[in-house]
């Protein structure tokens, strides 16, 4: 109701809007009256009153009959919710209420308020009559022969702002006459469907959780078995299915959050003198319903800030050029295995030069660092506690606890927040949710003989450090552990001591250390692990309490080995190791580097070199990148395959490394970098991997068509290697038929 | 059975009890059997680094991730090395695990033999055990579950500290 409320304060015309609303209010009263509710009756009464007038075109719907109505259904609300918890009516009083209802009814107020309102109706009607034009592609003729219909309506309301009522557009109709067709299958859809116990629910989660455990279980048992194989992969492609089953059943519309900012943006704009429009897209996108729960008071906290700091005051608007409406934009859309959640506004924007005098005022940073940081990473120490550009605290925001708050419990769900700004131009604050969570992602790293589970979330890079290169790259401040990341240094975090709980600090014996460098609250660090094995899903179980307080334990969980491993808590390992949330431009820039990535769509190469000439692979293929001895290399006939975790894979070997390779002899290496290429794996053998760089589009010069195959990384012209260019493997006869066959049932 | 039935049931002074007999070190140990889940035999539980000194360590237990509870350390005896008998045992505060040296037979006792808690036990003993029966020969010192849920437990060792 609230929705169509708000809805029928932008589209006062639509009839079938106002008679959902008299339907809602009706049954409110008749069920009340029924049930002896006489506060709950009378209240209704009133605005059922107010609502027939409208109905019958003797009022016309103007922002404080909309106002009257919105308070109407507070009032009805906060009865409902007391007879909900006492089970019964508290005693109160309504009259000053249904005075304001039965106030709004007296026409003469009535015309008051229009003539107040007059100049700004046009302009709603137009906008409406475009929306409905844009929302109804598909009815081309129709729209087409109403063109001229805003402006008679215009002509009316402004001739006749008296009760007169509005005769229905053509146009209105048309509108009506398609959302009728709509409804008729959403009347049936509710038949076909079931309401569910959220407990039953979770329990399913459970057990398909304990499901893809066992498959985990089964797949890495029966590797070797090759009858096996096609058994297992059924049972892991049954189980795939289910989960997503099941998790689909969990999934709830983000209209469910949605649908409340609305009001939220009505109320606060009006409280803040704001001219806002809401423009809302994606509302059908799903998310776990959990995640749903969480991430509301963030984007509530989100849309009150684009209100409050965002859009400014009609007459700022105006002379700065601009519509003096301001328009706020929600936008879900899914990606991936994300969903991504923008709030847009076409306000001021922030002024970053603000920021950063504010940044130094309360000793956020020094001066000389804030010469040194780019635009974008001063933007970032908005999400800094205790950090706020409002020139006055108001009741709506300005206390410094705002964004900092949006971070830390879009964080706390798996997820990250970016934020883009232009002055003038307005902000965009994007906040990207994981799907579910009870399944994620992890990296699983051994240290003291045991596996832990690193959620990949906040994994941002790997470094293998050599054994015989610990003892000159690893250095200390004071005992401080350092680790110079491309000239930065990175504090470091020892996962063995820090489990140990020991007291010294001694420079770990020399062996292979493996640096993973995690990004979390703003924290960069690096932790160190002794070894590291695949990534894999693993199905988050809750720790007990005592196990729990330990504090950087946040779940532990079962691995294909049928080993637990237990899930560590960046976040709290960096508190625990006293690593500071730090404005650090290492960890700024990177941020930097992935918004940009986000924003141009820019795409990510691995850089390798093959044979002496420079060729990139797109990274969102590259699986993993392999070094073996080339006696791993096996030959089909002349065309070099790898057994790769017990599956056939084409080697692409266009630089003629295995040959010459093969001369050193069989102890000499490979690299081979091994791609997705749609459902097989391939192959490529290449001589170094040089690094992960984003490269952009070439055009050709004139004809402006995109150059297909090569991209532009680091200022060369690059190749691309075209994976869908390697031949598939023989399917037929020779020694191998049997893999092959697999091969092929995959592809 | 009417409720008068059960009054007079638990007035009558000598009740049996069906009791899990446990050893540890030395000494055996009683557990009722209405607490016990399951009895899982050569347990390797999963060490957690950190973990206060009685967990024993994380069992997957059905599903779930159980933590154990180490008797052995509860009293204050060395670590047994290799695998140790675990009983899964449900108390008020949900599951957790109990890791024995062994477990042994189920005895009937009547509670006549029972005897509470001797005064010369020390503190900490005394918030372990819950009495004990006697029995032929030998004492069968009883343990209470809820008393060793880990979560008092822990709550026991931040008090203490």
């Amino acid at each position: 109701m609230e929705r169509c409320l708000t809805e029928f304060e932008t589209r006062p015309e639509d009839a079938a809007l106002l008679d959902d609303i008299f339907r809602s209010v009706h049954t409110i009263k008749g069920t009340t009256g029924f049930l002896g509710f006489k506060r709950l009756e009378k209240l209704a009464h009133a605005g059922e009153n107010l609502l027939g007038l409208l109905r019958d075109g003797k009022l016309v719907a103007d922002r404080p009959l909309i106002s009257g109505l919105l308070h109407l259904l507070d009032g009805l609300r906060s009865i409902l919710r007391s007879i909900e918890s006492e089970e019964g009516e508290a005693s109160g009083d309504d009259s000053e209420l249904i005075a304001e209802l039965e106030a709004l009814q007296n026409p003469a107020l009535q015309l008051i308020g229009k003539l107040s309102e007059a100049a700004p109706k046009p302009v709603a009607t137009k906008r409406k009559a475009q929306r409905a034009r844009r929302a109804k592609p598909s009815a081309p003729p129709l729209s087409e022969t109403s063109l001229p219909a805003p402006a008679v309506i215009e002509d009316r309301t402004q001739q006749t702002p008296e009760t007169k009522p509005l005769i229905p557009e053509p146009e209105i109709q048309s509108a009506k006459l398609k959302d009728k067709p709509i409804a008729a299958p959403m009347a049936s859809a509710a038949e076909s469907t079931l309401r569910v116990d959220i407990v039953l629910l979770n329990r399913m989660m459970n057990l398909v959780g304990e499901l893809v455990l066992t498959r985990n279980q089964v797949l890495q048992a029966t590797a070797a078995d090759p009858r096996m194989t096609m058994l297992s992969r059924r049972l892991d492609m049954v189980t795939a299915d289910l989960r997503e089953s099941v998790m689909k059943a969990r999934m709830q519309p983000v209209s469910n959050i949605f649908s409340k900012m609305p009001r939220i943006v009505r109320d606060l704009s009006q409280v803040l003198g704001r001219r806002v429009r809401l423009e809302v897209e994606g509302q059908e996108t799903e998310l776990d319903k959990s995640l749903l729960e969480a991430i509301k008071d963030p984007l509530t906290h989100a849309v009150r800030n684009s209100l409050d700091h965002g859009i400014e005051l009609p007459e700022v608007r105006a002379a700065a050029g601009k519509n003096t409406e301001g328009t706020l934009k929600l936008r879900a859309v899914q990606e991936g295995s994300h969903v991504l959640i923008e709030v847009q506004d076409d306000g001021a924007g922030i002024d970053v030069a603000k920021v950063c005098r504010k940044a130094i005022e309360r000793g956020i940073i020094s001066n000389e660092r804030a010469t040194q940081m780019g635009e974008r990473e001063l933007l970032q120490l908005i999400f800094v506690p205790g950090f706020s550009t409002a020139a006055a605290v108001t009741n709506v925001s300005g206390r410094g606890v705002g964004m900092d708050v949006v971070r830390t419990n879009v964080e706390k769900i798996g997820g990250k927040v970016e934020i883009d700004s232009r002055v003038g131009k307005g902000t965009t604050l994007r906040l990207r949710i994981p799907l579910t969570l009870a399944i994620i992602p992890a990296l699983i790293v051994h240290s003291l003989g045991q596996s832990f589970a690193l959620p990949q979330g906040s994994l941002s890079e790997l470094v293998h450090v050599p054994a015989e290169e610990a003892g000159s790259t690893i250095e200390y401040i004071e005992g401080a552990p350092l680790y110079r990341l491309r000239g930065n240094l990175l504090p470091l975090v020892f996962l063995g001591q820090l489990l140990k709980a020991a007291t010294d600090h001694a420079p770990e014996p020399r062996r292979d250390n493996f640096i993973a460098v995690l990004d979390v609250d703003g924290r960069r660090f690096g932790l160190v692990v002794d070894g590291l094995a695949d990534p894999e899903e693993i199905v988050v179980k809750p720790l007990s309490a005592v196990l729990k307080n330990i504090g950087i334990y946040s779940g532990a969980t079962v691995l294909g080995n049928a080993e637990l491993a237990l899930i560590l808590d960046p976040g709290a390992i960096a508190a625990k190791a006293g690593v500071r949330i730090s404005v650090h431009e290492e960890a700024l820039h990177s941020a930097d580097e992935q918004e940009s990535g986000d924003v141009h769509k820019a795409v990510e190469y691995l850089l390798v070199e093959v044979a002496g000439r420079r060729a990139a692979v797109l990274l969102d293929d590259v699986l993993r990148i392999e070094q073996l001895p080339l006696s791993r290399i096996e030959y089909i006939g002349y065309r070099p395959v790898l057994n790769f975790e017990g599956k056939l894979m084409p080697v692409e070997d266009s630089g003629g490394l295995l040959g010459s390779a093969q001369i050193g002899g069989d102890q000499s290496k490979v690299i081979v970098v091994v791609c997705r290429e749609r459902n097989r794996h391939v192959g490529i053998a290449v001589s170094q991997v040089l690094d992960v760089a984003s490269g952009s589009e070439l055009f050709e010069s004139g004809t402006q068509q995109r150059a297909a195959g090569v991209t532009l990384l680091k200022d060369h012209v690059t190749g691309v290697v075209g994976l869908s260019t390697v031949p598939p493997l023989p399917s037929s006869d020779g020694e191998s038929s049997e893999w092959a066959q697999v091969e092929e049932a995959i592809a | 059975m009417s409720t008068a039935a059960v009054l007079q049931k638990a007035e009558k002074a000598s009740t049996l009890n069906e009791v899990c007999s446990v050893q540890v070190g030395q000494t055996w140990f009683g557990i009722p059997i209405p607490h016990i889940l399951e009895i899982v035999g050569g347990a390797r539980p999963q060490p957690v680094p950190l973990a206060p000194e009685f967990v024993g360590g994380l069992f997957h237990y059905r599903g779930d991730v159980l933590t154990t509870v180490s008797l052995r350390q509860l009293l204050g005896l060395p670590p047994k090395e290799g695998s140790q008998d675990m009983l899964v045992l449900e108390c008020s505060g949900g599951c957790f695990g109990l890791l024995v040296d062994l477990v042994g037979e189920v005895l009937t006792v009547s509670s006549t033999d029972y005897e509470p808690n001797p005064s010369i036990l020390d503190q900490r003993r005394k918030t372990l055990l819950a009495g004990a029966y006697k029995r032929k020969g030998k004492l069968l010192v009883m343990l209470d579950p809820d008393r060793l849920d880990p979560l008092r437990l822990s709550q026991h060792a931040a008090s203490s500290c």
